[in-house]
């Protein structure tokens, strides 16, 4: 079948149209043109990322011996991944809290979950500050990764409104019918929500965690306010290296980190690819 | 990061103002570090400091001298120290905030006093630091360095040497070449200064008339800068630019065609100074850490390393030429009886200086 | 249709809960805190009275504030737009890709978001600066044609003057596209991907063009995703105060970088609630027309 396609892009083959293959073409090379000039000049021989002055592996060097750049790169991804976990849950109950249910306070609950999207970074950064002095001291001193948890909560409060938004615009295009058959079939709650629901949230499921993991992984306003001494994440790391400017090892840092991105993503498309294999052929 | 020679970096109150930042750096420590004592525990202490502000093998030399093993965190600008603070102390032990900041850090009780018979080394400081209109009696800070504000500048896109802040605020001539620290204290105490006033208790009209002047000037200046104002210089983004002693000192070794003054009419100084935050875990260890920085020793390795002005006359005693006769570390001392430190003058004024910016910016 | 709470009272507790606790215990509590500071009143350096004064939100609804909201709007709603003029026909090529393709369209997508926000802002910054690569290749292109004049036996062309590309308000629309952009494409796709296909294809087959297609068939299918996708496009751009500050000129500022200054500068912590609410306040104006939007079709 996709040789047929190969040659005439079907009728509804937006992707190999060519306005479309430009527009999209255009829009990658603006988003990557800058981040390859960053990655191209981490291995440039200057400390001012100007012109090319030769080849060096040195800021690679200098970042693998950074034991705090690698400790907080470490923090980072692991409240990234607790970030993701919990805050795709909760987005998810709250879509279909609000998709699937009539009950008072429900325009409320609705404004209230717009407003983490809505409040300011500072502003929510400032109220993480005072809650966790104040309201509900996080212990100091807890060990790892138990002495993240205040950063990861402060995260998740931000993150999953922007999964539950995600995930009801997915499932708008639901049809009830089918859950209420599921149910006339003697489906339980649980596996209705489990067997039907789930599988129809699953691309708004996989786009509100591809949101979640990104904001996590890019805060700093808020992190930095709900941050100890024993606490630092990539970001904060980052922006104490860049007021030094913008040396080539912040670029080596970064690349780094697209690298073992890239490397994660493609080993679990590779896995997902596999196990949809085995389901085809049992 | 603070690698060999290069000074005290880009930014200081750099970009992460705007940000929040602070590196919070590795330990384990944090509250429990308390109870390491007499015990078989290793002794910790938490340095709050400012970036590449520290000599290279300084925390290893007082961890063999004394046992205390240190980390060092990093924020970015007083601000978000002061606001961090607000919050209570998360288990810092010395911190390093500039002088407005001791008076109102101080003022706001955060701050422990100092017991003086725990820091024999005081003694080493020159006598003008021994004391500070800031901090009277210096009960709460000890002097850790300072620095001046002045004018970078690029050789050859300038005509002589600009020697007046004029060229920044209240002329044509580098239209659309200039860059000026966004920081709303600093630019209107230099106003006041530029205007033939003194930086600190500015008056109203004096106050309206430097408002109406960065109005004027404001469409020949191409960035209200984050204390990035090197990079702008480097990259020939602009030509003339304000900027810290040491962030200029930083990109002369590297492009000797940028050159650096401070204007005839005097400039603004800061100190950064050393206080034991209130809530300290390791009051003791903190005295002691506080101490070994003021040792002429060890506070030469942090000179040599950092290149900025030492308070310390044991450590320039023991400095070379090339440091003690630097420029642009030390200016001259006709320029010094004409600068002033800025004061702390409540947070009222703080607030008026903003919404002047706010108001200068929306213009 | 909704079902009412009480027709699955269990189903409706094991759903709701979680995210309702999580929401008052971690987000309404603390940000109550700062809606209470913003009738407050500092007293000392550390210490606001809660007084329940006015004053703050008199004082942000001067002239001065509200021009600063009007042009954030402003600034704001040029990048959604501009976003969803992007956005859109790239969700439509990865709604329409192969699985395989669209993982790694997806991928592509959002790639550059795990790279950190400031470290973007300062690639972007060397692509667009003087001594930047866009410069650079128009003076190349420049000195070609100079050459190619002189060939012919005209005056050469003078020496090129670099472009200035930042520290402008187009230079701080171009990056805020840059960071947003992922927030639209991401919902847009959702939106369409598993969209009811048969309906395009029969107004393709009814003799609609593409493009009258996708606006008349494909848009009002979409509009939900839009809508969500310009939500959380334009909210973000509203409050943020990096991009303005390090590509923005002297008159760039937006009504965050304001807000930051409150509360770390200026140490005004109930004014910077102050204005921070009254940001919120005009977003859910906003919020509450895109739920106009977005009702209509439904209604039908």
């Amino acid at each position: 079948m996709s040789r047929v396609a190969r040659e005439k892009p079907g009728p509804l083959e937006y992707h190999r149209r060519w306005p479309l293959q430009l527009i999209v073409g255009a829009t990658f090379f603006f988003l990557y043109f800058p981040l390859i000039i960053l990655m191209v000049f981490s291995f440039n021989d200057s400390r001012r990322n100007i012109v090319w002055q030769g080849f060096t592996f040195d800021y690679y060097e200098k970042v693998f011996k950074n034991a705090e750049l690698i400790e907080a790169f470490g923090n980072s991804l692991t409240i990234a991944f607790f970030c993701t976990i919990i805050s795709v849950i909760l987005g998810a109950l709250t879509a279909v809290m609000l998709w699937r249910f009539r009950f008072p306070g429900k325009t409320a609950v609705e404004g209230a979950m717009a407003l983490p999207i809505v409040v300011p970074e500072i502003c929510m950064g400032v109220a993480m500050l005072v809650f966790f002095a104040k309201i509900m001291p996080w212990p100091s001193g807890m060990p790892w990764p138990l002495n993240l948890g205040a950063i990861i909560i402060a995260h998740v409060s931000f993150a999953f409104p922007f999964v539950a938004t995600v995930v009801r615009a997915r499932l708008a295009s639901f049809n009830r019918e089918l859950e209420e058959a599921a149910k006339d079939l003697g489906a339980s709650e649980w596996r209705t929500f489990w067997d039907v629901l789930v599988p129809h949230m699953q691309p708004g499921l996989i786009a509100g965690a591809l949101l979640a993991f990104t904001l996590s992984l890019d805060d700093f306003v808020i992190t930095f306010f709900t941050a100890g001494p024993d606490t630092i994440t990539f970001p904060v790391k980052v922006y104490s290296m860049l007021r030094f400017s913008v040396t080539p090892e912040v670029n080596a840092a970064s690349t780094i980190l697209i690298v073992v991105t890239v490397a994660l993503t493609a080993i679990g498309l590779h896995l997902q690819n596999q196990s949809e294999n085995k389901k085809l052929k049992p | 990061m603070a690698k060999g020679k290069y000074l005290r970096g880009a930014s200081r109150r750099s970009i992460l103002q705007q940000f929040g930042a602070a590196a919070v750096g590795i330990s384990f420590s944090g509250g429990l570090a308390a109870c390491g004592k007499g015990g078989g525990e290793a002794r910790k202490l938490n340095f709050y400091n400012w970036d590449t502000y520290i000599g290279e093998t300084t925390l290893d030399d007082f961890k063999a001298a004394s046992g205390v093993e240190v980390t060092m965190t990093k924020f970015a600008n007083n601000d978000e120290l002061f606001a961090q603070f607000r919050g209570g102390n998360k288990g810092y032990d010395v911190i390093v905030p500039s002088n407005e900041y001791v008076t109102r850090m101080s003022q706001a009780g955060l701050l422990m006093e100092l017991d003086r018979a725990k820091i024999p080394n005081f003694s080493n400081l020159s006598p003008e630091f021994q004391d500070a209109p800031f901090d009277p009696a210096r009960r709460y800070s000890m002097p850790y360095t300072w620095l001046t504000l002045g004018i970078g500048y690029r050789k050859n896109k300038v005509q002589g040497v600009p020697d007046s802040w004029r060229w920044l605020f209240d002329s044509n001539r580098y239209s659309g070449r200039i860059a000026v620290l966004g920081e709303s204290a600093d630019l209107i105490r230099l106003c006041a200064k530029y205007k033939g006033h003194s930086l600190n208790n500015i008056s109203e009209t004096v106050l309206s008339e430097i408002e109406q002047m960065l109005i004027r000037q404001k469409p020949h200046i191409k960035a209200f800068h984050e204390d990035d104002g090197q990079d702008l210089l480097v990259s020939g983004e602009v030509d003339i630019v304000m900027e810290y002693c040491g962030d200029i000192a930083q990109v002369i070794a590297d492009d000797p065609e940028i050159g650096w003054v401070i204007p005839n009419e005097g400039t603004l100084i800061n100190q950064d100074c050393l206080c034991i935050p209130v809530g300290a875990p390791n009051p003791d260890d903190a005295h002691a850490f506080i101490n070994y920085l003021l040792d002429a020793e060890a506070g030469k390795k942090i000179s040599e390393a950092i290149q900025y002005p030492t308070p310390n006359a044991a450590v320039r005693a023991l400095m070379p030429d090339a440091y003690k006769n630097n420029p642009v570390i030390f200016a001259s001392a006709e320029i010094m009886a004409k600068s002033e430190y800025g004061a702390f003058e409540g947070d009222e004024r703080s607030r008026r200086f903003e919404e002047m910016f706010t108001r200068i910016s929306a213009a | 249709m909704e079902q009412t709470w009480r027709q699955a009272r269990g189903a409706f507790a094991a759903i709701a809960a979680p995210p309702l606790v999580w929401l008052l215990l971690f987000f309404l509590v603390p940000l109550g805190v700062i809606w209470a500071y913003s009738f407050g009143e500092n007293v000392g350096p550390i210490t606001i009275d809660l007084t329940g004064t006015f004053a703050n939100y008199m004082r942000a609804l001067e002239p001065l504030y509200l021009g600063i909201f009007g042009k954030s709007v402003i600034v704001a709603g040029v990048t959604t737009l501009l976003c969803l003029l992007v956005g859109f026909p790239v969700a439509l090529a990865i709604a329409f890709a192969s699985p395989r393709m669209k993982a790694w369209l997806l991928l592509l997508i959002m790639l550059p978001f795990w790279t950190n926000l400031l470290i973007r802002t300062f690639a972007l910054i060397a692509v667009l600066r003087e001594q930047g690569y866009v410069n650079f290749g128009i003076e190349w292109f420049w000195n070609l044609a100079s050459s190619a004049r002189e060939l012919v036996g005209m005056a050469p062309l003078g020496d090129y003057e670099p472009l200035t590309l930042l520290y402008n308000n187009a230079a701080v629309i171009v990056g805020l596209v840059y960071v947003h952009l992922p927030f639209m494409v991401l919902p847009l796709y959702s939106a369409l991907d598993r969209m009811d296909r048969s309906l395009m294809e029969a107004s393709l087959d009814l003799g609609a063009g593409h493009l009258r297609t996708i606006l008349l068939v494909v848009v009002p299918l979409a509009a939900p995703g839009i809508a969500s996708g310009v939500l959380i496009t334009f909210i973000p751009a509203l409050g943020s105060y990096l991009t303005p500050d390090l590509l923005g000129g002297t008159d760039s500022q937006m009504i965050a970088n304001v807000i930051e200054r409150q509360f770390k500068k200026a140490n005004d912590w109930p004014f910077g609630a102050a204005l921070s609410f009254l940001l919120m306040y005009l977003t859910f104006f906003a919020i509450a027309a895109q739920a106009l939007i977005q009702r209509k079709p439904g209604r039908r």
